[in-house]
């Protein structure tokens, strides 16, 4: 049983207690699951019929098995770079299991910032195309992550474009919307943020950082800051790209899977340009959940509800980016009661996933009594109850979007 | 810069706002000839997609002309675009465009005057504005 297992488990024991009138009818549905706890077995199927906990865990990996030690031709090479990311994809990998210490064999791994000692020179002195895969996560926001990208792409035969940073630009990218760009940033954390004032406030001079420096050992350098996150298709040309943040078991599996049966096997590899781990619909044809009422009439976060575990989150008010999110991820984050933030990007026909998102949103606020009458400022009203419509329907796909970056409009025009 | 012409997209359900344009035309109303038409079935059919493609291509003002409320030919397409328009007006403040560079009218068939005056006034205030900041970021 897993935490939400347990948690719902609860939540519908104590509704169980409750004889007041208002829940009675809510009552009946989840009432069944209740006991659980007590009988596992007897319970099972009750369980399997409600939407959220029930979902009998399978690990992937299960069905894939050890890699068989060095391949018939010898070791590939491997490297992994992470650029501009939080390093959750990295730990993400540690998702194989124990397979992660047979990748050993399979591989050697000529650059791994997290988990190996591989530098950029160690790469450099390496032929074109030696490597057989990069795996590169994370967006490129400064020189250094532009540099190595590059010098990855020369040095692989395949580029593998892995997590939603690396796809979309991800959270990174919402940098872009700082009119005043780098500068700004830099000046905000270096001098304005409670902690660095005090500290500059001690210096003669405000101190930031600097891309070069010269030293009495000679010139120390910084990457310089681009004032654009790019997204890593933008930089350099990739040949498989894997979304999700981080991308999920299922997607690792088949992305080892397909470099595994090429190395060993010498199978062909899926043509350039694949989405691995992906489905063809959006993340609501995955999601368990019952549609019903679809109209938004309250915008409201999870926690400030009791969330319903089987009703669509949409119908509670709740804002889910499922709609016009890519599927494939089996919907981990509304059977868990969160709504979907949007992380796999949008469906292969769609281009500007956010204005997507809020076409579909816009709609579902329903057409009101008063509406052939009201003025533009009641609209504006009703709408302005989607808080930040900006940073939440492209929370992780801006540098994908139309308009990449803010902009600032000369006050006065001509 | 005294000689910016601005360039606006201008959508126009078929129904109303086209026919409206197209009267404006037999009548011979004279108007700036600063935007480009283009007919979609209802004002509903315009993706916020289309405004925000029309600008980063380089539009300097986008304008959606629909039927009036209660009016509309598909019952309630023009209620959905004016909430979709009004976050889409949202988005683009949170971009740091000047929020007048988006705008929705109400124009019918019969109203060829009101096309007349709309775009007028929309032209005269994309000129005030000047040309779109999107051009200097590139």
């Amino acid at each position: 049983m897993g935490f939400f297992d347990r948690l719902f488990a609860k939540k519908k024991k104590e509704e169980e207690c409750c004889e007041c009138a208002d829940h009675k009818e809510e009552k009946k549905a989840p009432a069944k699951a209740a006991p659980v706890k007590a009988a596992p077995a007897a319970a099972a199927p009750v369980a399997a019929a409600a939407v959220s906990a029930k979902k009998e865990y399978v690990n992937p990996m299960d069905a894939f098995p050890l890699l068989p030690g060095a391949p018939p031709g010898g070791k590939i090479k491997m490297a992994i770079y992470w650029a501009a990311g939080c390093g959750g994809c990295d730990v993400s990998m540690l998702d194989t299991d124990e397979r992660i210490l047979t990748v050993g064999d399979m591989a050697d791994i000529v650059m791994w910032p997290i988990a190996t000692d591989g530098k950029e020179h160690d790469v450099a002195i390496l032929g074109d195309k030696e490597i057989t895969v990069s795996i590169i996560n994370g967006a490129v926001r400064n020189t250094e992550n532009e540099h190595m990208v590059k010098l990855l792409r020369q040095k692989s035969l395949l580029v593998v474009s892995y997590g939603t940073c690396a796809c979309f630009g991800g959270s990174p990218a919402l940098a872009n919307l700082v009119p005043g760009g780098k500068d700004e940033i830099l000046d905000y954390v270096y001098k304005q943020v409670p902690s660095m004032k005090a500290f500059q406030d001690m210096q003669s001079a405000p101190v930031l950082p600097q891309t070069s420096v010269m030293t009495e050992d000679g010139e120390v350098t910084l990457p310089l800051l681009y004032d654009t996150v790019k997204s890593l298709d933008q930089v350099i040309d990739i040949d498989y790209s894997i979304p999700g943040c981080p991308p999920t078991q299922e997607s690792i599996r088949q992305l080892v899977a397909a470099v595994a049966d090429f190395v060993y096997n010498g199978v062909a590899l899926p043509p350039k340009g694949t989405m691995i781990g992906v489905s063809s619909k959006t993340l609501c044809e995955e999601c368990p959940r019952k549609k019903e009422s679809r109209r938004i009439t309250k915008i409201v976060e999870p926690h400030e509800i009791d969330v319903d575990p089987e009703l669509c989150l949409m119908d509670q008010g709740i804002l889910c980016l499922g709609p016009a999110t890519i599927g494939g991820c089996d919907a981990k984050c509304t059977r868990a009661a969160q709504p979907c933030r949007g992380c796999y990007g949008p469906t292969s026909i769609v281009s500007e996933m956010g204005a997507s998102v809020f076409t579909a949103v816009a709609s579902l606020f329903p057409v009101l009594d008063k509406d052939p009458i009201c003025g533009e400022d009641d609209i504006i009203e009703i709408m302005s109850s989607v808080k930040d419509p900006l940073g939440y329907f492209y929370a992780f796909t801006m540098s994908k979007a139309l308009i990449r970056r803010s902009v600032v409009e000369k006050k006065g025009g001509q | 810069m005294s000689d910016f012409e601005p360039k606006i997209i201008a959508f126009c359900c078929n129904w109303c706002s086209y026919a409206g344009a197209d009267g404006a035309g037999v009548a011979r109303l004279q108007m700036p000839t600063n935007f480009r038409i283009i007919r979609t079935m209802c004002s509903a059919r315009v993706d916020p997609e289309h405004a925000l493609r029309a600008l980063a291509k380089g539009a300097d003002g986008v304008i959606i002309l629909g039927c009036h409320p209660a009016d509309c030919h598909y019952i309630g397409g023009n209620y959905r675009a004016r909430r979709r328009i009004a976050l889409l007006r949202m988005v683009l403040e949170q971009y740091g465009f000047d929020p007048k560079r988006l705008k929705l009218e109400w124009v019918s068939a019969s109203e060829g005057e009101k096309f007349q005056n709309t775009i007028t006034s929309f032209v005269n205030t994309i000129k005030e504005l000047g040309p779109t900041p999107l051009k200097e970021v590139g």
